[in-house]
């Protein structure tokens, strides 16, 4: 949901710090110079928060927010006081007729973002393309490990992708860090001294530029305490200690949100390929599973007719991916794709101990089931 | 209430200057340091002889009074571009109408700010709207009973003028 903020002040000036103020956050800043067109704009709009300045000719602040609190449409929206009037008696004044906050110019941007961030949820906007879509995107992940071996795990088992890991040793540089670089991900080590992880996680959610960026609790594995504690405080995952790569790198893929079926499913020509690695583990399996139904129809929608499931590197055949495999073939034969299978000689020898798969026909390579699909057809 | 007469000079210099100070370092991220005039000085500072843009607002309560914000034109534009975050080209584009506004605004914060101070000592009183003037040639003159108080800043070597004519309320 799109948030509206009505700024309602008689200064050009301060209308345009505002929405200066609010350009990285994704909101629609409305705009009133008196009371008379704020009331105006407030009833038309229904906005989700009102900066009210006091001393405006026409109708001034005192008698708009009057007349919006006895509105029983617009009593509701909170307003905050943006002005230069300051005085305490003043404050309480307008305090009694009833304002959420109330800021005395001169007054900072952030600090603006602050007090408005308090009372409506602010998101910054989603700045596609610096953000990481897709598995093969580059990212900025941190992690905040007081142990170098750890780090150095996590650096070098991501390599293979195109994420950038940095790592940080204390909570007061992983603040630096994220107050300069947008950060796509980040792993709290939880046995940082004092229980300083906690700390920072409540930290980074105060800040509105990690306020829901994906954070992890490193732990090891057997101090269930301390990651029950993580769960309870909303950290968005857990990665346990010793660190299990291909685990981290998927969980890192679903907390970011990333379409990972590039790494299963491409499109050549008039053919969907459906491609398997080396180990098929529940993760994998879990995940081609969810893609299947929409990678099919997109191919068939898209004027395809042939799909191929490449399995050659598939070094063990076990009952979840003959089940996957079963399941492939049927969403196939729904919208009548045809398919080919390509495998290696030893899932050929393990299929022949399955009831399910004794009679699978396998190809070596792409080229051969592409040529054995196009006979297919021409049969037809 | 106590009486306007028995506040000492130091007091209002004293306002002035955090007043202007705190404004300038929060909207414009610059220091503002107070440059003592002799009477000879506040003399020429107030006759004006070169285009710049005058600001006032008003306050009005237990004390009445105006304070006018002195700049010369090309420090208002300067102002008014940081302010707003735009370039000297787009300042330029944007036109006189948005440095006076701008210049306008700087002047109700820091006249905002001066007054609360008052307001905290037990002068409460309110703010008018600002008015902006330009201008290469005259004097503000203030009436005989206002008491007038003339102070300059200086603000990365630019030369601000906060005059101050005050006057109690009318019984």
């Amino acid at each position: 949901m799109r948030y509206k903020i009505l700024s309602v002040d008689d200064s050009k000036t301060v209308r345009i710090i505002i929405k200066k103020a609010f350009k990285l956050f994704d909101c629609d800043i409305l705009e009133g110079a008196n009371g008379v067109e704020g009331l105006a704009i407030a009833t038309k709009e229904t906005p989700d928060i009102i900066l009210l300045d006091v001393t405006m000719p026409v109708m001034d602040g005192v008698e708009m927010l009057t007349k919006l609190k006895s509105d029983p449409a617009l009593k509701s929206i909170p307003v905050i006081m943006l002005t230069a009037e300051g005085g305490k008696e003043h404050v309480l004044k307008i305090a009694k007729i009833g304002v959420r906050d109330y800021i005395v110019k001169p007054f900072k941007e952030e600090l603006l973002v602050q007090k408005v961030g308090r009372i409506i949820d602010l998101k910054p906007i989603t700045d596609a393309p610096a953000k990481a879509k897709s598995i093969f995107d580059p990212a900025t992940l941190l992690v905040v490990e007081d142990k170098p071996a750890i780090f150095a795990q996590i650096k070098d088992g991501l390599k293979h992708t195109p994420w950038q890991v940095h790592g940080v040793a204390s909570t007061g540089e992983a603040i630096d860090f994220c107050g300069r670089t947008a950060v796509d991900l980040i792993m709290i080590s939880l046995s940082l001294p004092d229980e300083s992880a906690f700390t920072l996680f409540r930290v980074l959610r105060t800040n509105l530029k990690t306020k829901y960026t994906p954070i992890f609790g490193l732990v090891v594995k057997t101090d269930a305490a301390a990651q029950q504690m993580a769960q309870q405080v909303g950290f968005t995952g857990i990665a346990t200690k010793p660190i299990d790569i291909p685990e981290l790198e998927s969980k890192i893929a679903k907390a970011m949100n990333l379409d990972t079926s590039l790494r299963y499913f491409k499109t050549e020509g008039d053919m969907l390929i459906m491609s398997l690695p080396e180990v098929c583990t529940p993760t994998v399996i879990n995940e081609v599973t969810n893609y299947l139904k929409s990678k099919v129809a997109e191919a068939v929608d898209s004027g395809m007719s042939k799909a191929v499931f490449d399995l050659h590197e598939v070094k063990r055949l076990d009952m979840p991916l003959i089940k996957m495999l079963l399941t492939a073939m049927q969403t196939c034969r729904e919208v009548a794709l045809v398919y080919s299978l390509v495998g290696n000689a030893t899932l050929m020898a393990d299929c022949k101990g399955y009831e399910d798969t004794r009679n699978w026909q396998f190809h070596e390579n792409i080229e051969e089931a592409r040529q054995n699909l196009q006979k297919q057809g021409a049969t037809a | 209430m106590p009486d306007i007469q028995e506040i000492p000079d130091a007091v209002f210099q004293e306002t002035i200057t955090r007043a202007v100070q705190e404004v300038f370092k929060t909207m414009l991220s610059q220091n503002a340091t107070h440059s003592p005039m002799t009477p000879e000085e506040t003399k020429a500072c107030l006759g004006l002889d070169s285009p710049h843009v005058v600001s006032t607002v008003g306050f009005i309560g237990s004390i009445n009074g105006l304070i006018y914000l002195y700049m010369d034109v090309k420090f208002a534009t300067q102002c008014a571009a940081n302010m707003l975050g735009m370039s000297d080209a787009e300042i330029t584009e944007a036109g006189e109408e948005a440095v006076n506004d701008a210049i306008g605004e700087l002047t109700n914060m820091t006249v905002g700010t001066f007054k609360n101070q008052l307001s905290d000592k037990g002068f409460p009183c309110k703010l008018t709207i600002p008015s902006i003037m330009r201008g290469s040639n005259f004097q503000i003159e203030s009436i005989s009973t206002a008491t007038r108080r003339t102070y300059r800043f200086i603000i990365a070597g630019q030369t601000l003028i906060a005059d101050l004519l005050m006057q109690p309320p009318s019984e």
